[in-house]
């Protein structure tokens, strides 16, 4: 017990961190008279997430290590991803402070510290290098984020958005689990590198391929990837918006997070069927290539014919998990670079994106894009910035949105055999999400004032989150030295694997 | 160890198949065997020899939930205790700070209902 000790504690510095200001939080909730505003709590969190994201950025130069025999391990990979999970959570609860319901909110306190914890499990998944941790940390995750989205106690559709989260979730989380199950009764042990290192000393490919695609099917559940995004757009557009925005982004790169820990870490050296292909992960690329591909089809398709914006953006950000896949599936050298890039990208504009409608939807009370049509009359500034995010989310040059896609791309037909289908189905899905991006764009610039009333002033969260994504979004477009700056500290994340 | 593997799961396979085949078995064997004299006596819900006297359909207190979620809880802090209690002294200090911490957390879970009024009857 003594190595428990004299373990470095300090790898964990951000998750303490987070831990401690939750726990704080809550108590202050507590403590607080039940007329007080809580909206103090919701930026004490953000600083919480920044002061959490400096500890990770001091932490950039340490070695990678472990601790806790092997389950929690520091390696470049969980210091990239944390960078990325706390700057989303950290958005995200700017747009919390900001956040100002008709219905009113009892809730804000508990929307602030649940945040917290989601963040917490989304970076314990970053950082696990065991697939009980892993699973724990994916739950802390998945269980905060039901909550989150039911905190519209007064609303049906937010309670609809929980209950259909919670079934779906629990069965993503069983699939996933069964599929654990096998990897365990090959291996017998649940640490990920000594898993990976004794499934390539057995010789099992079908029952290996059986529990490579349940933990699939699982984690496909969580990143919402076709067919099983059916309740995506749905919790999307019940639950508040500041929490869609945290599931839209931060549950969606622990879900990638999550997907390369696990998939990657474990069956990447495995052996496959026959001689050729020689990894149990390369010889599965097919199924990840039609999943990517479906989901890249259906989420840009379906878009099309969405008024609600929470369900264009749901829609969205199921294409551009279908992006983010197909990366995956390319599998080359410099996959998790590519990634790490575009998620980066999707944060800045995404998060920009939530933080508009979060104001259209608390003045007008409706999520129909009418709310948008003429917006640019009374209120330049923020339709700019808007169509900034939306030029960026369509992969528009002069953006981030563009400098990710690229990278998507480049991998997808330098490997050797070039994916040649997924980057023709990616570009041609690129151009039928020109449709309904631009739509909105039109309505945005070009059409008169739809409402009478004009919107109020945007409060200082909702401006400053919009502000920093606009930035960053401009800066990662036409500086996108910035981000390769960042990610040369990681160099290629050489010490994923074992 | 391939064959260990499938062979664990041809077990289960079996066992599957008896847990199906039983009930539908002896169900199927005592309605052929049984003779079939209904009366209306016979009729009434079974209530340990009560007579049933209401709808069972009705309201509950949906109050009730929050003391079984509580309560839940609470007991399976006790199942935790247990055997960490019987094996105290071969795991020491650290198992103790974890127990502490554990508690903690709870404490704190229970702070967070007794504020909510989760405790008060109303």
């Amino acid at each position: 017990m003594n190595d428990v000790w004299q373990s470095d504690w300090s790898l964990m510095t951000p998750e303490w961190i987070v831990l401690a200001v939750a726990v704080v939080l809550l108590l202050i909730d507590v403590a607080m008279p039940d007329e007080r505003s809580r909206r103090p709590l919701a930026w004490g969190a953000a600083l919480g997430a920044v002061l959490a994201l400096g500890a990770t950025a001091a932490l950039i130069p340490a070695e990678p290590a472990s601790i806790l025999h092997g389950t929690f391990r520091l390696d470049s990979f969980a210091k990239a991803f944390k960078l990325l999970l706390l700057a989303g959570g950290a958005l995200a609860l700017l747009i919390v402070a900001g956040w100002n319901p008709k219905e009113g909110s009892r809730y804000g306190g508990e929307f602030a510290y649940l945040l917290l914890f989601a963040l917490l499990g989304a970076m314990m998944t970053a950082s696990s290098g065991d697939l009980l941790t892993l699973f724990v940390s994916v739950e802390l995750l998945t269980v905060s984020s039901y909550i989150l989205a039911g905190l519209r106690k007064t609303v049906a559709a937010s309670n609809e958005a929980a209950l259909k989260y919670v079934i779906n979730g629990g069965i993503a989380t069983a699939v996933m689990l069964f599929g654990m199950s096998y990897v365990f009764g090959l291996t017998g042990t649940t640490n990920l590198n000594e898993i990976a290192r004794r499934l390539q000393e057995t010789n099992e490919p079908y029952m290996l391929a059986l529990a490579f695609l349940l933990l699939l099917i699982g984690v496909s559940f969580k990143l919402a990837a076709v067919p099983f995004h059916m309740w995506a757009p749905d919790v999307y557009e019940g639950a508040p918006v500041p929490a869609t925005a945290f599931f839209a982004v931060v549950s969606k790169t622990a879900g990638f997070v999550l997907l390369l820990r696990l998939l990657v870490t474990m069956f990447a050296a495995a052996p496959a069927e026959g001689r050729d292909p020689s990894s149990l992960l390369l010889s599965m690329q097919p199924a990840i290539a039609v999943l990517a591909g479906l989901t890249m089809i259906i989420g840009s398709v379906v878009a099309l014919r969405q008024r609600s914006l929470k369900r264009l953006l749901a829609y969205s950000s199921i294409a551009h998990a279908g992006y983010l896949l197909a990366g995956f599936a390319a599998m080359s050298w410099a996959m998790i670079d590519s990634l790490w890039i575009y998620l980066l990208a999707y944060l800045l504009m995404n998060m920009g994106a939530f933080a508009i409608v979060s104001h259209i939807v608390d003045e007008t009370g409706s999520d129909d894009w009418d709310g948008l049509t003429g917006l640019y009359r009374h209120r330049p500034l923020l339709a700019a910035a808007l169509g900034l995010f939306l030029l960026s989310l369509a992969g528009i040059p002069g953006t981030a949105g563009f400098i990710a896609k690229l990278h998507l791309f480049i991998g997808l037909v330098v490997t050797e055999p070039g994916h040649y289908v997924l980057a023709a189905v990616m570009a041609i899905t690129t151009v039928i999400s020109y449709v309904y991006y631009f739509n909105l764009i039109v309505q945005l610039f070009f059409r008169p004032l739809f409402s009478s009333a004009p919107l109020g002033r945007m409060s200082a969260g909702l401006s400053a989150a919009v502000v920093l994504c606009a930035l960053g979004t401009l800066a990662l477009g036409w500086a996108p030295g910035l981000a390769y700056n960042v990610l040369a500290q990681f160099d290629h994340f050489g010490d994923f694997l074992p | 160890m391939s064959n260990i593997y499938a062979n664990s799961y041809a077990i289960v396979f079996v066992f599957l198949c008896l847990g199906v085949l039983l009930p539908v078995g002896a169900l199927t064997l005592g309605r052929w065997l049984r003779p079939h004299v209904p009366s209306e006596a016979k009729e009434t819900t079974y209530e340990s020899g009560n007579n049933p006297f209401h709808d069972s359909r009705i309201q509950f207190q949906v109050r009730y939930y929050l003391f079984a979620l509580l309560f839940v809880i609470f007991d399976v802090e006790t199942v935790f205790f247990y055997p960490w209690a019987v094996v105290y002294d071969q795991l020491g200090l650290f198992a103790f700070v974890e127990m502490v911490l554990f508690i903690t957390l709870l404490a704190l879970g229970l702070i967070y209902a007794w504020k909510k009024k989760v405790l008060r009857w109303m």
